[in-house]
């Protein structure tokens, strides 16, 4: 097993301007087999120039891994800016120790990335598989997918502590998103596969959608006026109703589940 | 055009309208034009490469407003072709739908040295021109839509062919254009109801048929000594059995004598208008029909339209047709009516190798191009971004060349190609003599630039030149392919602008276009017509209409008298 | 000297047809065209004299050369310059930006993405049913404004365009048309309509499905009252809907800025397409400035994308909420901003303002305003349309050309762009880059 700690200086975010790094070079399939020496001449884009690892964060590497499954990388310091984090990573383990910036875990295929702190919008943007720990609250557009595409998270498993933004999943084709807190307006929107469950309360939720489930633990501000009472259900002991929709897209269309309390 | 002495040496030279086939040959340049000789030139050795005049495309949407939106509405087309600024090149991004840069850069590395902006509606012409300045290196024109407009509606019904004449000649103009567009006649001026039309229905309101217009416009067109004929995307593209009406629009001008030694109807995007059975169930190729009548008949030419798999863009000013591709699809879907004028969808489109249609569709377009026994009547375009992307015209160039890779690929699509197509069973091969016919010395010919240096390699022609890294004797389609999607030297007007399949300069190209000299009485009394309509029925005004000159910072204009 | 065909440089109609009167150099009178809007601004107001350089606190004049250079020099330095702004300059002064925004790897941005940038969004999703507005002049007998007041915002956009215009099919004007207003408040259009359903604050959303639910014949799953709107209403509605010949739906900012944003426009185009299951039905954005549409074209063609586009890498990156100009600002990223044809000093949040008063700041403008209080650099412009010409985009997408009327001897914005560009790059070059 090897830990390569990656601490971000305090003088990177102290000027005037807290300009981001982002660090989609810095994922464990990335930097499985360089040293520290290695690793500290890997590029970052910081703003418009391309710095150094060593430059912007401190390095310390412990251990040794065979290959990017063995790799954990610990990042720690204002983390608030640092976007990208995880983003397309295929194996191996980060643990961001603070609040993180966008894009985290992005685009992922395997792995596991822990976020001790709350998680800024797009994190798990169109999300393959592995699997995205949040525990703090999440910014808008979680498991999203990127503008003008029709398909987001297709796997893969993501839980967030508490709350999340707006328009949790939009998109969704496969995969499994668990929200503890509330979620914003429009969770699940133009959902057309995969599971959402909302542990406590939605607005609008499961819009546009034409497949997948979404459960609704809490309560539900603004039901869809498109969507048809099914049945009642028992999900774990519970009673639930039951609607299909969301029949704006046409009732042929229509196949998406939404169960709320 | 540079200026000094360029000597391409050791080249095998394929130049059909000279005839030159596959021939040993230096090829000299002076100040950007091919001379007889030179003196003191940098010199290019070849060393035994495939060496072609600088490509034509015939009909491609590259600039203007439905091009715009449909980079504008694929955000997710944009991040598939990203690439960064160089030293020498800007900013690209794009597949389908690539930003201006990435077109002309990409253009340019497979050798293409002027493009064909396909359909300009007049209204927002500046649009279209404001954008072709944004694309370097390629020279450059745009047919403007003409087709639907009321000017050209009202004439037609009142059979007034010398004011139809007269108009032609002023949209032309004001648009700088380069000849007449021809899109889903009258049903685009349906479509602004939410109808369409058939060859031989009724414009709604205006009382003519698709049939009247097409024949009207093809005499008007040949009152001048126009370079191009009318450029016509046929009714009812993409249904099922729609050959016939293909077939009975090519009869309709059958009759007219061309004002040029040219046809007088040029057929784009064929494959979408070769379709037999009756609807996507016994869906099946007719481009055994429509190459046999082409075959029989000389005053016709096609370009082919051919697919592309995989994902794309649709954007045509076929506005009906659109709207059922969207109904089809569910995807996203823009339309744009111009008033007065044409109008415009756009949706993207996925074409499959696992879909029975599609498949068909892959095959038809390589049927015309194998069918039609002279090349001179060919043109290869993928209609792009319709049936493909340009960038994937090296693979039709290999599918065309290969008897194998078709047989190979097919293979990999759906079973219906072998009973509902004929591609399977056909052996031809291109060889590189064809292929440079079909990729500039018919296209070239075709719009009438042959006259104006492009297309060939002859004395006094321009000097773009495209030099392919491949020897005349390679056969391995992969190669084949590799070479022609970048050139090892691609020379424009006497500068070389590509180097090893990289970009070496950016030089502004040119913009063709026609001056129609129309009779001045007769442009007087359209006049007050046309200006009636701007005065009750447009939304600008007349003097704000025509483009003005600063959108055509480098012109080159083509004088067309009126016929003797 | 009277000049006609003049071209108003105002908001998104972008009348074409105003007559004016020209004397010693100077516009005199509007005769015919302008709204009183559009009138006072080619009548002019008060401009910036001189371009200035802030020293100590206030500006000191100085001349364009001078401040050109201090400007080229903060943007070279920048790690995350801005520039923004751009909506009321022609598309000759965009494209200067845009390859100075690539050189300088910048983000660029319009005012779109504090306006119709959802709209833009929106259309990425599902695209626009549209056309241009002599098609809704010529054929509309049903015009919509939803969240949109024009007798305010575009006064003549129902006079040249939509519901008092007179064209073929429509010759007796609003005797031939219905018109339907939805909005929170009774505006001024509203008072003038033949229907107006007032709907609950941020309700839109909702409103929009429940209509789509309707058009497409599912009658019984809509409950009786949404967004404070009686299902009756709604069924009145789609029933003028569908017995048009021709629907046009204009939508403003009371739709894109509400709650749903543009979410909410997704669902307003996706009840256009629903009624264009019955009949001819299109929608259009009311876009405010007369050439926000302008930017987003040339953008669009020249990097991929209509705004927010950060070309830090050289390429363009797009994502509105992360590189749009407000976000940026109330998030402190930018190190330097360069503001064009725009205040941001009015029109942005208090947070991004205090971000701004920190970082140096450029501003690009004929006229002085809030953003001129702490501009670090100020460089005078020519008013576009009245002291300079250019291509510009109406809010159909259709391209016209802004007239010159008179001379100056301020510079328009595209020279003094290319100026920045080329000290930008001599700097640049010094530095061996």
């Amino acid at each position: 097993m090897q830990t390569i700690r990656l601490k971000l200086k305090e003088e990177v975010m102290s000027g005037n301007a807290r300009i981001p790094v982002e660090v989609d070079s810095l994922t464990p399939d990335k930097l499985v087999g360089k040293n520290e020496a290695e690793i500290k001449a890997v590029k970052v884009w910081w703003g418009n120039k391309e710095e150094n690892t060593g430059e912007l964060f401190d390095v310390r590497v412990e251990g040794e891994a065979g290959s990017a499954e063995e790799v954990k990388i610990v990042m720690e310091g204002d983390l608030s800016r640092v976007k990208h984090i995880g983003d397309g990573m295929k194996a191996g383990e980060i643990e961001a120790i603070g609040d993180v910036d966008m894009h985290c875990g992005a685009m992922m295929t395997g792995g596991k990335i822990t976020v001790k702190g709350n998680a800024d919008c797009w994190a798990g943007r169109e999300m393959k598989g592995g699997e995205l720990i949040i525990e703090g609250d999440a910014g808008a557009n979680l498991c999203a997918m990127y503008r003008g595409e029709i398909t987001g998270m297709t796997g893969g498993k993501v839980t967030v502590g508490g709350d999340a933004g707006e328009c949790v999943g939009q998109y969704m084709a496969g995969g499994e998103i668990l929200i503890k807190g509330n979620a914003e307006l429009l969770a699940g929107l133009n959902m057309h596969g995969g599971k959402i469950t909302i542990e406590g309360d939605a607005v609008m939720p499961g819009a546009d959608m034409t497949s997948g489930e979404i459960t609704v633990k809490g309560k539900v501000q603004d039901m869809m006026p498109s969507f048809k009472f099914a049945e009642a259900a028992t999900i774990e002991g519970e009673e639930y109703k039951k609607y299909i929709g969301d029949l704006a897209m046409t009732e042929k269309k229509a196949k998406g589940v939404l169960y709320v309390k | 055009m540079a200026e000094g002495e360029l000597l391409i040496k050791n080249g095998v030279v394929y130049d059909p309208i000279n005839g030159v086939n596959g021939e040993k040959k230096d090829i000299c340049i002076r100040d950007g034009k091919v001379v007889e000789s030179v003196k003191n030139p940098k010199v290019i050795d070849a060393g035994g490469r495939v060496v072609m005049p600088g490509g034509v495309d015939i009909h491609s949407h590259i600039a203007g407003g439905k091009v715009n939106s449909g980079r504008l509405f694929r955000p997710e087309d944009g991040r598939r072709g990203l690439e960064a600024k160089t030293k020498v090149c800007r900013m690209q991004s794009g597949y389908s739908v690539p930003n201006t840069f990435a077109t002309g850069y990409r253009y340019a590395k497979m050798g293409y040295t002027f493009v064909m902006e396909a359909a300009m509606p007049p209204l927002a012409a500046r649009h279209t021109h404001e954008e072709i300045v944004d694309i370097p290196i390629l020279d450059n024109a745009a047919l403007p839509l003409i087709d639907n407009n009321w000017m050209t509606l009202d004439y037609v019904k009142s059979g007034d062919i010398d004011l139809l004449t007269a108009y032609i000649a002023w949209i032309i103009k004001a648009t700088k254009g380069y000849g007449v567009k021809i899109v889903n006649p009258g049903g685009t001026e349906a479509w602004a109801w939410g109808k369409n039309c058939d060859l031989n229905d009724t414009v709604p309101y205006f009382d003519v048929t698709p049939a009247e217009i097409v024949k009207s416009l093809g005499e008007a067109n040949e009152k001048f000594e126009m370079p191009h004929s009318i450029h016509v995307h046929t009714n009812m593209l993409g249904h099922p059995g729609n050959f016939g009406v293909t077939m009975a629009t090519y009869d309709l001008v059958k009759g007219i004598k061309p004002s040029k030694d040219r046809q007088v109807l040029h057929a784009t995007h064929t494959q979408f208008h070769s379709y037999g059975g009756t609807n996507w169930g016994d869906f099946e190729s007719k481009a055994d029909a429509i190459a046999d009548y082409v075959n029989k008949n000389e005053h016709v030419t096609i370009d082919i339209g051919s697919i592309i798999l995989g994902d794309t863009t649709t954007m045509t000013a076929d506005g009906p047709m659109e709207y059922s591709l969207y109904q089809i699809t569910g995807r996203k879907w823009t339309n744009h009516d111009v008033e007065l004028e044409t109008g415009s969808g756009i949706t993207p489109f996925l074409y499959s190798g696992k879909s029975p249609v599609n498949t068909i569709q892959w095959a038809i377009g390589q049927e015309l191009a194998l069918l039609v026994k002279d090349p001179w009547k060919v043109a290869l375009t993928t209609d792009h971004p319709n049936a493909g992307p340009f960038i994937g015209y090296p693979i039709l160039i290999s599918m065309l060349m290969s008897k194998k890779r078709r047989e190979e690929s097919a293979a990999d699509m759906h079973s219906a190609i072998y009973d509902r197509a004929a591609l399977p069973s056909i052996d031809r091969e291109y060889d590189l003599y064809e292929i440079a016919i079909i990729t500039r010395g018919m296209t070239a010919k075709a719009l009438g630039l042959h006259e104006h240096g492009k297309g060939h390699l002859g004395v006094g022609a321009d000097g773009d030149v495209a030099i392919y890294d491949m020897s005349p004797e390679e056969r391995d389609a992969g190669k084949i392919q590799k070479a022609f999607l970048n050139t090892k030297y691609t020379i424009k007007g006497g500068e070389v602008v590509v180097k090893d399949g990289e970009v070496v300069a950016t030089p502004a190209g040119k913009t063709y276009f026609v001056t129609p000299e129309c009779d001045d009485t007769l442009t007087e009394e359209m006049l007050k017509k046309l200006k009636d309509k701007f005065e009750h029925y447009y939304s600008v005004t007349f003097n704000n209409y025509p483009v003005q000159d600063a959108y055509v910072p480098n012109p080159y204009e083509i004088k067309a008298p009126m016929r003797g | 000297m009277e000049i006609t065909d003049v071209v108003c440089a105002l908001c998104g109609c972008v009348c074409d047809d105003l007559v004016v009167e020209v004397e010693d150099n100077e516009v005199k009178k509007v005769k015919k065209g302008a709204c009183s809007v559009g009138k006072s601004k080619l009548m002019g107001h008060g401009r910036i004299k001189s371009p200035a350089i802030r020293e100590n606190g206030s500006l000191k004049e100085c001349s364009y050369d001078d401040a050109i250079k201090k400007a080229a020099g903060i943007l070279a330095a920048a790690r995350r310059p801005l520039l923004y702004g751009w909506s009321s300059t022609v598309c000759e002064a965009d494209k200067v930006g845009i390859e100075l925004a690539e050189e300088i790897g910048a983000v660029i941005d319009n005012t779109a993405s504090v306006c119709h940038g959802p709209s833009v969004l929106a259309i990425q999703d599902v695209g626009l049913p549209s056309c241009t507005l002599g098609e809704v002049k010529n054929r509309a007998d049903l015009v919509i404004y939803w969240g949109a007041n024009p007798t305010d915002a575009h006064a003549n956009h129902m006079k040249r365009y939509s519901y008092i215009s007179k064209g073929y099919w429509t010759a007796e004007g609003k005797k031939d048309k219905k018109l339907i207003v939805v909005d929170v408040r009774e505006t001024k259009t509203a008072k003038v309509a033949d229907v107006f359903i007032r709907i609950e604050q941020g309700k839109d959303f909702l409103v929009f499905s429940a209509l789509r639910a309707l058009l497409l014949g599912y009658e019984d799953v809509v409950p009786e009252e949404v967004g404070g709107v009686s299902k009756k209403d709604l069924l009145e509605t789609v029933r003028l809907m569908k017995e048009a010949k021709f629907g046009i739906t204009f939508f403003g900012m009371g739709v894109t800025q509400s709650t749903g944003r543009h979410n909410n426009i997704v669902n307003a185009i996706q009840m256009t397409r629903a009624a264009h299951t019955h009949t001819k039905f299109s929608i259009m954005p009311m876009r405010g400035h007369y050439n926000v549409n302008g930017f987003n074209q040339v953008c669009t063609w020249e990097t991929g994308y209509p705004f927010s586009v950060d070309l830090s890498r050289g390429y363009a990156w797009y994502n509105p909420g992360e590189t749009s100009s407000t976000d940026l600002l109330v998030r402190r990223e930018c190190d330097a901003a360069l503001f064009i044809a725009t205040d941001p000093g009015a029109h942005f949040p208090g947070e991004s303002i205090r971000h701004l008063s920190k970082i140096p700041v450029i501003q690009i403008d004929p006229f002085a305003n809030p953003t001129t209080e702490f501009a670090d650099v100020v460089i005078p412009a020519a008013i576009s349309g009245v002291e300079s010409e250019g291509s510009v985009y109406r809010m159909d997408n259709i391209p016209i050309r802004l007239r010159k009327v008179v001379d100056t001897e301020y510079l328009p914005d595209e020279e003094i762009l290319e100026k920045i560009l080329e000290e930008v790059r001599a700097i640049r070059e010094k530095e061996g880059e």
